[in-house]
């Protein structure tokens, strides 16, 4: 499938990528640098790393292949389900992290509850982030096997090998700097793909008029809005109350690999801006991993498996030095996925779970080797993991079907956390707790409760409502914080006003 | 009620009209925001339209805005 010129430009693109990461590893002196990239990088940067990171190789595929499937109502997770979301954090809660001077996302429940929230919290990502690591180098490694005809040991080595060492060198400066190659790669190659693509149909309105001629189960195939009894799992209400009220923020407000990345800025005016450049750039994703499967639908119609759409369309459409562009992008997005969660997992391990509980007080210079070397041992992690996931095929979902039990809780003690003052510590840790246990219960029952194949967006909303409920009720029967403790961690209308006025 | 069964008789296209007026109030939100406040980290001296962050995001929002009207 690839020719020579195709694989020149990804073999390019490995050793440039390899080599820009290696060159930061001059930045680094201390832990800040290594976790927060001394707190001197720029909005852009931040805010396409962001957006790289947040899409990974698998995704590419498994997107397309609902847009083959369902239509463009999938497009609904970059629009509706991050926007409002990114700008609730740009504007409410990336000051307080900022300025609070933060490296982790459970470092702020550790102090506007208590460590158990944190440790809870931390503990939870560690696990989710390691676990990811071992599906997400399999699964890649698959993929690229089927696409590239490259072993998969090849992939994995190749990618860990890459990434693991720019990620130990450079710290989270060498992730997001080479995050920005990464994006300017992926969109690239995507858009070439949609032109071409859309060229071959024949345009945007014969694309319409094609697909939505094709048969009833095309008609809404161009509706954002799915009604309620669709049989896609993404009805209006899911999205509304499940994606937008709770699992959007839950995870552009608690994602630790977010977060972490806008704790880099220069200045607030940096990290905030970082999240909105983000949010606009968020919008021409779909653009690129989901409309490929929608022209699809036109191009070659009749795919048994929707996830065979974007390969399908690359071989119809590309042709030589495309593809190899477009197979750079499927690497980026992988190794932008990895190194996120290399760099992130170390920084709460690092900071949330040596630094309070194993060696307190030590030198810098002593955390950021722990930062280096929790780094190596993950990688090693995921690559002697990875081939769990061939014997659990349903690995990948089950790890995301985990980690959706989380977001509501942790959402309702954020918001409440910042939000309302009379919310105490006992309240957090039930409500974290309860929440999970209410949601993991909804899941295994969801036969009984639920009309909808996969109602994932309807447990979260729920597991919501559930830990906010008891975080309230909690919280008024228990003994509220003083006014002290509380200082910087809730929200006042004096965060709005000039800091040289406060 | 976990399915939210009572909400069956909202058309489509009436949930179209709630999610483009969420946009409106999130957007008449943002202009509540205080300039300075978005201004926050920038010299006095060098804030100008351009980099006034309340303008950045009624510019996504209204790319989102325009999105859901469109489909």
């Amino acid at each position: 499938m690839l020719a020579g010129i195709d694989y020149f430009i990804v073999i390019a693109y490995i050793a440039g990528m390899l080599l820009l990461g290696l060159y930061f590893k001059k930045f680094v002196n201390s832990s800040e640098d290594y976790f927060l990239g001394g707190r001197s990088l720029p909005f852009w940067a931040i805010g396409m790393s962001i957006v790289v990171s947040d899409i990974g190789a698998i995704d590419f595929v498994g997107i397309s292949g609902q847009a083959y499937r369902y239509g463009i109502s999938v497009g609904n997770f970059d629009w509706i389900g991050s926007v409002p979301a990114m700008l609730l954090a740009a504007f409410i809660f990336i000051p307080y992290f900022w300025r609070g001077g933060m490296y982790t996302i459970p470092e702020y429940l550790g102090r506007r509850y208590n460590p158990t929230v944190r440790t809870i919290a931390s503990v939870t990502w560690i696990l989710f982030f390691a676990l990811d690591l071992g599906v997400l180098f399999w699964a890649s490694a698959v993929l690229l096997n089927v696409l590239l005809g490259w072993a998969i040991w090849t992939s994995i080595f190749a990618t860990a090998g890459v990434v693991g060492l720019y990620t130990y060198f450079g710290g989270i400066t060498a992730v997001i700097m080479t995050d920005v190659v990464q994006m300017v790669i992926m969109f690239v190659g995507g858009f070439a793909l949609i032109y071409l693509s859309l060229d071959a149909v024949g345009g945007w309105h014969e694309l319409v008029d094609k697909v939505t001629n094709m048969g009833p189960e095309y008609q809404s195939h161009f509706d954002i809005i799915q009604p309620i009894g669709s049989s896609s799992p993404f009805p209006w209400t899911g999205i509304l109350f499940g994606l937008t009220f709770v699992m959007s923020n839950a995870y552009m407000i608690g994602n630790q690999s977010i977060i972490q990345r806008t704790l880099t800025a220069k200045n607030e005016w940096h990290a905030k801006a970082s999240m909105i450049f983000a949010s606009a750039l968020k919008m021409f994703i779909p653009i690129l991993v989901l409309f490929p499967g929608l022209i699809a639908v036109a191009l070659i119609p009749g795919l048994e498996d929707g996830d065979q759409s974007l390969p399908a369309m690359i071989k119809e459409v590309l042709p030589p030095g495309l593809i190899g562009l477009m197979f750079a992008a499927f690497f980026a997005a992988l190794m932008s996925s990895v190194d996120s969660l290399l760099n992130s997992t170390a920084t709460l391990f690092t900071k949330d779970i040596y630094e309070p509980y194993i060696k307190k007080n030590a030198s810098d210079k002593h955390y950021l080797k722990v930062g280096q070397v929790t780094t190596l041992v993950l990688l090693v992690i995921g690559v002697s993991t990875a081939p769990i996931t061939e014997n659990y095929p349903g690995m990948y979902v089950a790890i995301q079907t985990f980690m959706s039990f989380f977001q509501g809780p942790l959402f309702a003690i954020l918001l409440l956390g910042i939000f309302w003052k009379r919310t105490t510590q006992w309240g957090g840790v039930s409500a974290l707790t309860i929440g999970i246990a209410s949601a993991i219960y909804m899941n295994i029952t969801k036969d009984q409760h639920f009309t909808i194949e996969d109602p994932f967006l309807y447990i979260s909303w729920w597991s919501f409502v559930v830990g906010f409920i008891v975080n309230v009720v909690v919280s008024l029967f228990t003994k509220p914080h003083s006014d002290e403790r509380l200082k910087g961690l809730v929200f006042s209308s004096k965060i709005m006003e000039s800091k040289e006025e406060n | 009620m976990l399915n939210f069964d009572w909400l069956a008789g909202v058309s489509t296209e009436n949930a179209k009209n709630i999610f483009l007026v969420l946009f409106v109030i999130i957007g008449i939100l943002v202009m509540m925001i205080p300039t300075d406040y978005a201004y926050e980290g920038v010299e006095k001296s060098d804030r100008h339209w351009y980099n006034n962050l309340k303008y950045w995001a009624l510019g996504s929002l209204t790319i989102l805005f325009i999105i859901y009207y469109i489909f």
